[in-house]
């Protein structure tokens, strides 16, 4: 009901846009408006794994490193250059001259305070399993800290663009109930008011260390409903909305869209105490013959998706295998294979949830229509988030295949390798001792060529071999105003420095 | 017995109302699902999990984690939010007041209407016009609010640009969410105002009344009116309650205006104990007391009704 209403009220509104036109010139080139799709929750930006506050402190804070945009690999930012020491020892130096919001420098001590707090079991930060690799960070002399790893850390660069730097004495004199509602950081931007339910506000630092930003003030709205996001966005109230609905595209003034690391698996139960089909090899990649993902990227999400080649890596990924190709859509190798493994219709329960991610259940019913159609008696089971979460983490309770979705903001194999393989993993259902022992050597091979190789073997046995149905990733998309100038990045991140307005 | 010990009744009452409620959603929520899960990222590590049921003291048994909410919630402590970080009563307060007032301009609005449309339709009972505004005040209430709220947005916000698509700010953004908010009340009541004044005009001081001469106006300002007023303020109490307790999540989420509804909403999802604990009082005490407040003007209208 909801659907058909919304898609009668689209087809509305283009109907709507069709008559209506406007170009009147921008009167203020330094003021944006951004629709976020949520409230933040804090500003502590190193305590939530929250996707509507990373937008507006990415743009406060400054990391050691960053990613280069293109090439995906990390640069110096706040630190200036780095030397291993030995393969748990990392020494770097800090940029100098670069100074706090609130006037004060910023010391090695403010970093290593950063990063201990960051990694410290009291803060418990929500993305701690990214950065927990990291043992101490510790001063040497006034321009120069070390970072102490648990094992050797190819990723640590990596980690480093996830830790926002703080002002130690700034943060100790706020308690930790303070700390959700002010920033002080070194950035780009300054904040300047949050007010709860409606917006956030940030102003350009005038004494940035870098470049000085075309756009100088930002306001950041939480709008949920994606269709008021998109009337905001035509009636000129935001300049930006992000992720809007593939179907809005065609009523957009202008639509900005990039692949993003974010990619749709179906994990099979392979573990050996349960009694699932899917711990045969055959079915496993029956199942990944039968269903035709280009199809589903098109008619689903309307292109706005790019199917996985027949593995989880993608190119630019450290670890994408450029030799594997995706498997054919092909119903009757599917059924020959089904057939030589012995299948008997026997019921596969496919456990899915609903909303949690862009069109997570339409996904779930066009996969398990493919999976019917190739002749597995496949019942569909969608459940709440809470009781989806409770089905994946329960290894008792694995179904014989679960729709979910695997971040990958390291572009890195570790990542997928990781979290839906390796045994001890929470998400993982599956025991095979000879992968676990090659996904943690590659984990620590710092040879960077070594490590690319371990990783593309990897991935040709996980495509003779499949842990997982490899579906697709679904792309960045965002609408916004005629004028605004932008190139999302693959790394997802709203660096208002990177924004302009044109004339 | 006088009608201070009458409130004095009630308010114990709403005591005893508000302490079963909050068990009851305190033992509800906690055999429902893990709250960690829902909190952490789906790559978190069990080491991970482990120490944040144990930071948010999860890991205790469930009479002593309900002991000590009791205890703090008698001084109205609900505790951190887990999701925002900061006192419970402090979100509530950032929330609650917005939407209270924004759900009173929508009973005003709905008010406003639905009296002067509930007494023509009982005066031209049966007419085309009657079955008219029954047809009007069913579909007030059938609709969906928030395919009403993106409808009234399309026309008023982006086609016409008077008015803005959502937010808050200024008085401007409380028009087309109070309106949507009111058309499911305004059906509500023009019904009950149509029947009740059907019913008045029918009786026999009515029909006494317009024998000596009284002017209908009269009769319908001093005597039907009044008498109607009791089953219309239970409405207008009842619509509120429901409002405000939630139902008004649909059309907050739309506008995206940062009212109660919309918060409830969230803290479900995202099963922050402290604050939905917190919600739930507030939810209750406000309950009962428009429930009391309706009954203080019972006796108001009704000098039958004495307490």
């Amino acid at each position: 009901m909801k659907k058909t209403l919304t898609l009668l009220l689209t087809a509305i509104i283009c109907l709507g846009l069709v008559m209506s036109a406007s170009a009147a010139g921008r009167a203020d080139k330094e003021s944006i408006t951004i629709a976020l799709q949520g409230e933040l929750t804090t500003l502590d930006a190193q305590y939530p794994d929250d996707g509507n506050m990373r937008p507006i402190t990415q743009n406060i804070y400054d990391t050691l490193y960053v990613l280069e945009k293109e090439t995906l690999e990390p640069k110096p930012w706040l630190a200036t250059g780095m030397n291993l020491v030995d393969s748990l020892t990392w020494e770097f130096k800090l940029r100098e001259g670069v100074k706090f919001h609130d006037g004060s420098p910023l010391t090695v001590e403010d970093v290593v305070f950063s990063i201990n707090r960051n990694i410290s079991p009291e803060l418990n930060s929500q993305f701690l399993n990214s950065v927990d690799a990291i043992d101490h960070a510790e001063a040497v002399d006034a321009n120069t800290f070390r970072i102490v790893t648990k094992e050797p850390d190819p990723l640590l660069l990596k980690r480093l663009t996830l830790i926002p730097i703080l002002s130690k004495a700034f943060t100790e004199a706020h308690t930790a109930n303070e700390l959700t509602l002010v920033a002080n950081g070194t950035g780009p931007y300054k904040f300047v008011e949050w007010k709860s339910g409606s917006h956030v506000k940030i102003t350009a630092n005038e004494n940035y260390w870098g470049e000085a930003p075309a756009i100088k003030n930002a306001t950041y709205r939480f709008i949920e409903e994606k269709l008021t996001a998109l009337s905001a966005l035509q009636a000129g109230e935001v300049d930006l909305a992000v992720n809007i609905l593939p179907e809005y595209v065609e009523n957009t003034p202008k639509v900005f869209t990039n692949t993003s690391f974010e990619t749709y698996w179906v994990r099979f139960n392979q573990i050996p105490e349960n009694n699932s089909v899917f711990k045969n090899k055959d079915l496993r990649l029956a199942a990944n013959y039968a269903i035709d993902f280009n199809t589903i990227a098109e008619a689903l999400f309307l292109g706005y998706a790019t199917p996985c080649q027949g593995q989880m890596g993608r190119d630019g990924y450290v670890g994408y295998n450029p030799n594997i190709i995706e498997y054919p859509y092909d119903v009757e190798k599917a059924k020959e294979l089904m057939k030589a493994a012995g299948y008997n219709g026997e019921e596969i329960e496919f456990v899915s949830q609903r909303g949690r991610w862009l069109k997570d259940g339409e996904l779930t019913e066009a996969i398990a229509s493919y999976l019917l159609e190739a002749g597995f008696n496949v019942k569909t089971k969608i459940l709440s988030w809470s009781e989806w979460l409770n089905v994946l983490f329960d290894k008792t309770k694995a179904p014989d295949i679960i729709l979910s979705s695997n971040s990958n903001d390291f572009f890195d194999m570790d990542r997928p390798f990781s979290a839906c393989v390796l045994s001890t993993s929470s998400q993982s259902a599956m025991n095979n001792p000879e992968y676990d022992a090659a996904i943690l050597a590659a984990r620590q091979e710092l040879d960077t060529a070594k490590r690319q190789a371990m990783y593309e073997d990897l991935a040709a046995k996980f495509h003779e071999d499949p842990f997982a149905l490899y579906t697709l990733s679904i792309n960045d998309l965002h609408g916004g105003a005629a004028d605004l100038n932008w190139t999302p990045r693959r790394d997802t991140r709203l660096y208002l420095i990177e924004m302009s307005f044109s004339d | 017995m006088g009608m201070g010990k009458y409130i004095l009744q009630r308010l114990a009452f709403t005591i005893l109302v508000v302490l079963v409620i909050s068990i009851l959603v305190f033992v509800l929520t906690r055999v429902v699902g893990n709250p960690v899960d829902i909190l952490l990222p789906l790559t978190a590590t069990t080491e991970q999990r482990e120490l944040l049921t144990k930071q948010l003291g999860l890991d205790r048994p469930m009479i002593q984690q309900l002991g000590d909410f009791l205890k703090s919630a008698a001084t109205l402590d609900f505790g951190d939010s887990w999701t925002q970080r900061r006192p419970s009563m402090e979100v509530i307060f950032d929330y609650l007041p917005i939407s209270a007032l924004l759900i009173l301009c929508a009973m005003a609005i709905a008010v406003l209407v639905a009296f002067p449309l509930g007494i023509i339709a009982a005066y031209k009972r049966g007419s085309l016009l009657d079955r008219f505004l029954t047809v009007l005040s069913l579909v007030g209430i059938c609709m969906p609010p928030f395919w009403i709220g993106l409808m009234l947005m399309f026309f008023f916000a982006v086609k016409l640009g008077w008015l803005p698509t959502s937010g808050i700010g200024t008085w401007k953004h409380f028009i087309l969410p109070a309106v949507t908010i009111s058309f499911r009340p305004m059906g509500n009541l023009a019904q009950i105002v149509r029947y009740e004044m059907t019913q008045q005009l029918g009786e026999m001081y009515a029909i006494t009344a317009r024998a000596k001469g009284v002017r209908e106006i009269n009769l319908l300002r001093k005597h039907a009116l009044k008498n109607i007023m009791t089953s219309s303020i239970t409405m207008i109490g009842n619509d509120y309650c429901k409002q405000l307790g939630g139902l008004s999540a649909a059309v907050e989420v739309v506008y995206g205006f940062p009212g109660f509804g919309h918060l409830i909403k969230e803290t479900i999802q995202s099963m922050d104990y402290p604050l939905l604990q917190a919600e739930v009082f507030f939810t209750a005490v406000i309950v009962c007391l428009i429930n009391l407040i309706v009954d203080i003007l019972y006796a108001a209208f009704d000098p039958r009704i004495r307490y």
